[in-house]
């Protein structure tokens, strides 16, 4: 019996511990992880098979043109727009089908393409909002100014002022949020999602419209969330300064279908790519 | 001297005017008080649902009439003790608010607005067709009510529980929309996509706002009931909606305040115009028209400029300043 056939359990190229097409060598488990997404809206197929696989601690880019589903996909990894097929994983769990706000206590935060800053509230409340999940006073306790809930309410301005102080904004804590610049409130949104202390941040387009020192100043954020704060981040980004500098891979989009994935020097000499995306460009 | 008009001493002043109507008011004028403070209840209920969570929805006088009917019936018809039957009105209204609740959850803006609508005509139709509970459009009278040994005098009796009930419930409204409960409100109101991807759990918290102002539009139909001694079908109209709209707008959307502002203010327009029935839809119009235009932010807008330090928290309005 012995000596015949593969050795059980010896660690080779033969048992990978997960299949990763393209290598044998093992690797840790994917922070965030798409797979065979497929949606369409109304016979429009704005994705189709599209695949991501986030690293750790990894900033990745998203670009592509107009249309071509980089929108879609963070909804889908959000929970917003449930796809109709594939599965989206953070840390190795299924979280697709489950409802945005559930998808939001597990972990993932969220900017938007046009900033959604709450209006009525003050730039603390809008940060302030972004822990409704991590706070717990019933309508109850609260309604009856328990000491819970004021301890509660403290601790979360407290934290909320940590995160304004990290983004640069404190001094507009009292201020309107809506009465901001467009810059300003491009980090308050930041602010808000980062205040949860989520692992996955999704960003879309935090630096469209921005002046290019607002643009390096952005540049210098993500980094020091990902450094200081441990959390990974998939951003949507047109302005190329930002992406090719700070993002540690790209993945390509066009017409709902995954055209590339690389570091930004793989990406940028992909034929494809050229064609798709910076040709299109180029024409008009 | 700008002191004297501190945020404390305007609140005090408010609260000293209405404890010295019973000792100085004739009945009259202390009824239109108790109608003021009742429409208080009503109007900061609404403010919650409306101008905070942002739901366009035309139901509240229909519970308003829920709470109203359940009390005064319980008192006719089985000699409930009013506390008891206040009580019912009051849970039998919220679990109606919920009842519409349900259905609302899945609808917006304008179609929210006529499935409501919808349901505060079928409400004011089963009032009014009922006969064999509701006593039909004539309505029925309920008993007068007993405050001994407190007081001899049911209005006066009346009178002290709406103050008792406007003070509790106002405060707890206040802390309500100061915690994580007013900001998953607003949040809602502002885009439902941001509040959900904030951890926000849309349903949830919009069912609480349904149940919560339901909860004073109950209290303030039995209290209704319990001061008017009489319970008609036509307190509970389009027109009672579109007074109590009025009221919010007026008073301030998305401001505690602005609620009691607004009832208390449009109580006292009322009665100016009681004399000219025909002229009081013009004037209600004409009022919400200019507040629109001239006080985009209601009268507590108003409040917030020549009050120093008149702070209320979610509500930051540009157009304030």
């Amino acid at each position: 019996m012995s000596g015949s056939g593969p050795p059980a359990g010896h660690p080779s190229a033969e048992n990978p511990p997960a299949a990763e097409p393209g290598g044998g060598r093992p690797r840790p488990v994917s922070k965030l992880r798409a797979s065979g997404i497929s949606i369409s809206f109304g016979g429009l197929k704005a994705l189709d098979s599209v695949a991501i696989d986030v690293e750790p601690g990894e900033i990745r880019g998203i670009i592509g043109p107009n249309g071509a589903g980089k929108t879609t996909l963070l909804n889908v990894i959000c929970g917003i727009d449930p796809p109709d097929r594939g599965t989206v994983w953070l840390d190795g769990q299924p979280i697709n089908g489950l409802k945005t706000s559930r998808i939001a206590a597990r972990g993932i935060g969220r900017t938007f393409q046009t900033t959604k800053l709450f209006k009525g509230m003050t730039v603390l409340e809008n940060v302030m909002t972004g822990l409704h999940g991590k706070m717990r006073a019933s309508p109850l306790a609260a309604a009856f100014g328990m000491r819970s809930v004021l301890r509660e309410e403290a601790e979360a301005a407290r934290r909320a002022r940590e995160v304004l102080e990290f983004v640069r904004m404190l001094e507009f804590a009292d201020d309107e949020a809506t009465s901001l610049s467009f810059g300003q409130q491009r980090l308050v949104e930041i602010a808000r999602a980062l205040v949860s202390e989520p692992q996955v941040l999704l960003l879309d387009e935090p630096a469209v419209g921005l002046s290019l020192t607002r643009v390096a100043e952005v540049d210098e954020l993500l980094r020091r969330i990902r450094r200081e704060r441990g959390v990974t981040i998939l951003m949507i980004e047109h302005v190329i300064r930002l992406v090719m500098g700070v993002c540690d891979r790209i993945t390509v989009l066009n017409s709902g279908r995954k055209i590339a994935d690389g570091t930004a020097d793989e990406v940028m000499a992909d034929r494809e790519v050229a064609e798709a995306y910076l040709g299109a460009e180029l024409d008009a | 001297m700008r002191q004297l008009f501190s945020r404390r001493n305007v609140v005090a002043a408010g609260i000293v005017f209405f404890a010295v109507l019973p000792f100085v008011a004739n009945p009259y004028v202390l009824f239109i008080g108790n109608l003021a403070l009742m429409y208080v209840l009503l109007a900061v209920g609404l403010n919650m649902l409306l101008g905070y969570a942002g739901q366009l929805a035309f139901a509240h006088a229909a519970l308003f009439g829920v709470g109203a009917y359940t009390t005064g019936l319980l008192k006719l018809e089985l000699d409930l003790h009013y506390g008891l039957a206040l009580a019912a009105g009051v849970g039998l209204a919220t679990v109606t608010g919920l009842a519409v609740a349900m259905p609302a959850l899945r609808l917006r803006g304008l179609y929210l607005a006529l499935a409501t609508v919808a349901f505060a005509q079928a409400t004011l139709w089963v009032f009014t067709h009922w006969n064999s509970v509701t006593y039909g459009g004539a309505g029925f009278r309920v008993p007068p009510l007993d405050f001994e040994p407190f007081t001899s005098r049911p209005d006066v009796g009346i009178y002290a529980l709406t103050c008792l009930i406007v003070l509790a419930s106002v405060p707890l409204g206040w802390n309500l929309l100061r915690s994580r409960v007013g900001r998953a409100w607003v949040a809602i109101r502002e885009s439902e996509v941001a509040a959900e991807s904030l951890g926000i759990d849309v349903t949830r918290y919009k069912t609480i706002a349904y149940a919560v102002s339901a909860m004073y539009a109950g209290t303030a139909g039995g209290l209704f009931a319990g001061m008017l001694g009489i319970v008609t079908p036509e307190s509970f109209d389009l027109f009672q909606v579109i007074v109590h709209f009025c009221m919010v707008i007026v008073g301030g959307l998305g401001s505690i305040w602005g609620g009691v502002l607004g009832a208390v203010g449009l109580v006292g327009l009322q009665e100016v115009l009681r004399a000219f029935r025909h002229l009081q839809e013009i004037a209600f119009g004409g009022l919400i028209l200019f507040t629109v235009l001239v006080i985009p932010g209601g009268a507590v807008s108003l409040l917030k400029r020549y009050v120093p330090g008149w702070k209320e928290p979610l509500r930051r309005m540009e157009h304030d300043e």
